[in-house]
């Protein structure tokens, strides 16, 4: 395999990974998680460099999941009690955990180059450099990771589907039918933070927050279905990766960056042109409406 | 400025920084309210993000890290951003967090491309073009405290002449329109008067600090109070109380400045979320024990009354309360327990004259009333009514 398509491959595995849970996050109201994660896994890379006093991948990446794990419980945690709304919940919990990550710097790595640019978030363009050997063949490492990634990924949301989808749209009537919402939101938070983690190491932070939100996002606006929705978001990080990719060997500039702002354009497609809930239909809409009481 | 830091009994550096971080926290605590409310917590993590593509345009425009310009790019930036999702969130079915997200990952990708395509044309000026956004709070300046105090004031003054339109705004935005308030404008207006403040904010303090400050004291003020005016000066309060111990503790522990605020702002958050009265999940749990122990009373005292025998589970509660007392043959009843089961066996005639006979009642309160409520929620007169309704089996009077 060629480089670009090892990177192109890598970028749509991660938006394989990502599209399959974002949906239920943007219809849960915790879109922003992806982002309350990619900061809240400093004290983790901070707690490994004072365990080990080492940056070294593996050890950076179990440290960091710990860390996405003890936020997405924690912002589930605080939601639970009914008394903070998810989107505050998130806003509160990933600063406090970032902010204990910078004291643990000053306090104790100071002077060491620890932070999360250069411990945890990868670059999507070094990809094909870090390779292993699965079977005598040699792959790009964080192609192989999230390959593995995206099969636990579709093996819960298709195992759970049912559950997932009562627990989404209607927890109570999901409690009264003996489902358990409170266990299925931690699980799906789980996914979320353990996929958001080896992503990053692979693709960097912002590709991953885009991929989990605006494939998503643009499905919701195609679609009245779930199960669309997640094909259609699938579909549109694929064609993100592809065009991003293209558009950043085009403009030589961020290969994440494009991938970002080519699902972006999928959006705004989808916002103008989508055939119900576009801009485009509601404003034929507005204006039929309006005729018929202009002319009287 | 300078009286007011002469003021503060700590170093100069020190005073600026406390002045600073107590203002910020005013600020950011009352213009907090308007987006935690309305469901949009994370604007200021979205405008943060998407500043940072209009510092590259202003780089690229003015061609040099010239402070106040880039400041102006992150301003519109900041704007556009708030806008684009203010839109989307109007004219779309996607709720108002996924519209943040989709703002922060557009315009933070854009931003990198920019920053991309700025490194590629070798202008050496650019070097840490994208770290200039995220200040620190030990370098503030006094004329940044002094710009920040002028926006304070102006937006704190906005709001004060507004707040009636905007709480018809916040809480039921239809209703506002229906009796001609500018809707639009009105969040418009609230959500730049955000952004304008974010961005001041996140070059003096840095965006992760912003986003909990803007956060924490509505949260705590949500706990302590349901109206909005005592809720907005509350978590202003709040918010400038927790600036300031953060800064003179961070100073004198020798330790940033950021961080300490936003830990300790989630240490006042939990806190109001565990003890707040009424609400706190402590005090909740504390009030459901008390229920479920008066209940555990009441169904001793009935069985009692018809088995003429108290069951041994109950014996220490009842003794406790000095309705139980040892007796030759078992514990029996003292004299004001064989009040106390007269009052629940009143209490549950009553009750069952509720639901039998209730509907005949003409009550001006639409609550439902409990079983241990129910006397006091009715009143002397409608519980004789009642009263005389079981006894003559609803036949009327």
């Amino acid at each position: 395999m060629t480089d670009t398509a090892v990177i192109v491959l890598t970028a749509a595995l991660t938006g394989t990974a990502c599209a399959l849970l974002g949906p239920f996050l943007v219809l849960r109201r915790v879109a922003l998680l992806g982002d309350a994660v990619s900061h809240a896994v400093l004290p983790g890379i901070v707690l490994v460099w004072l365990v080990a006093q080492t940056r070294a991948p593996l050890a950076v990446v179990a440290g960091a999941a710990l860390f996405a794990v003890v936020c997405v419980l924690a912002i589930d945690a605080l939601r639970a009690t009914g008394l903070v709304p998810p989107d505050a919940a998130i806003g509160l919990v990933f600063p406090a955990l970032f902010s204990l990550g910078v004291l643990g710097v000053t306090r104790y790595a100071d002077g060491i180059h620890l932070d999360l640019d250069s411990t945890i978030y990868g670059e999507i363009a070094f990809v094909p450099f870090a390779t292993v050997t699965v079977a005598g063949v040699p792959l790009a490492r964080a192609t192989v990771v999230l390959a593995v990634v995206v099969a636990v990924n579709l093996a819960l949301v298709g195992l759970l589907w049912k559950e997932l989808k009562a627990t989404t749209f209607d927890p109570e009537f999901s409690r009264t039918v003996g489902l358990r919402p409170v266990l299925l939101s931690r699980l799906l938070l789980l996914a979320v933070a353990v996929t958001a983690v080896s992503a990053f190491e692979a693709v960097g932070a912002i590709l991953v927050v885009t991929l989990l939100i605006v494939p998503a996002a643009t499905a919701y606006l195609l679609t009245d279905r779930l199960a669309v929705m997640v094909a259609v978001a699938v579909a549109v990080s694929w064609v993100g990766a592809v065009a991003g990719n293209a558009l950043a060997t085009a403009t030589d500039s961020a290969i994440s960056g494009a991938m970002g702002l080519a699902c972006t354009a999928c959006f705004v497609l989808a916002l103008l042109a989508a055939p119900r809930h576009g801009l485009v239909v509601r404003w034929i809409r507005r204006g039929r409406r309006r005729r018929p009481a202009a002319a009287a | 400025m300078g009286p007011l830091i002469d003021a503060i009994p700590l170093p100069y550096t020190d005073a600026v920084v406390v002045l600073g971080a107590a203002v910020l926290g005013l600020t950011c605590g009352v213009l907090g309210a308007f987006a935690v409310l309305r469901g949009r917590s994370l604007v200021g993590d979205a405008v943060a993000h998407a500043a940072l593509p209009g510092v590259c345009v202003a780089f690229l425009l003015g061609g040099t890290k010239d402070v106040p310009l880039l400041l102006v790019g992150a301003g519109v930036a900041g704007v556009l951003g708030a806008v684009v999702m203010l839109a989307i969130e109007r004219n779309t079915r996607i709720p108002a967090d996924s519209a943040i997200g989709l703002v922060l990952s557009a315009f933070f990708s854009l931003g990198v491309v920019l920053l991309t395509y700025i490194a590629g044309s070798g202008d050496a000026d650019q070097a840490g073009l994208e770290s200039y956004l995220f200040g620190q709070a030990a370098g503030l300046l006094e004329s940044d405290v002094a710009v920040m105090a002028a926006i304070s004031a102006v937006s704190l003054a906005a709001v004060a002449l507004t707040v009636r339109a905007m709480r018809v705004v916040l809480f039921d935005p239809r209703f506002g329109g229906s009796i001609g308030l500018p809707v639009r404008a009105l969040e418009i207006t609230s959500t730049v008067m955000l952004v304008i403040a974010v961005v001041i904010g996140v070059r003096m303090v840095g965006a992760i600090l912003m986003v909990a400050m803007l956060i924490a004291p509505t949260v705590t003020a949500r706990q302590l109070t349901d109206r909005l005016v005592p809720l907005l000066a509350l978590a202003g309060v709040v918010g400038a109380a927790v600036g300031v111990a953060g800064a003179v503790g961070s100073t004198a522990a020798g330790l940033p400045t950021g961080p300490v605020i936003v830990l300790l702002a989630l240490g006042i958050v939990l806190a109001a979320v565990l003890l707040a009265p009424r609400r706190g999940v402590l005090w909740r749990a504390g009030a459901l024990l008390h229920r479920r122990r008066l209940a555990a009373c009441d169904a001793a005292l009935l069985a009692w009354h018809r088995d003429g025998e108290l069951p041994e589970r109950s014996v220490r509660a009842l003794a406790r309360r000095g309705w139980a007392e040892p007796g030759p043959a078992g514990p029996r009843p003292t004299a004001a327990g064989r009040a106390a089961i007269q009052e629940v066996l009143e209490r549950r005639a009553l009750w069952s004259a509720w639901l039998e006979h209730g509907t005949r009642l003409d009550l001006d309160d639409p609550r439902e009333p409990g079983p241990h409520d129910l006397a006091a929620v009715l009143g002397p007169h409608r519980v004789s009514e009642l009263r005389e309704l079981a006894a003559t089996n609803g036949a009327p009077r």
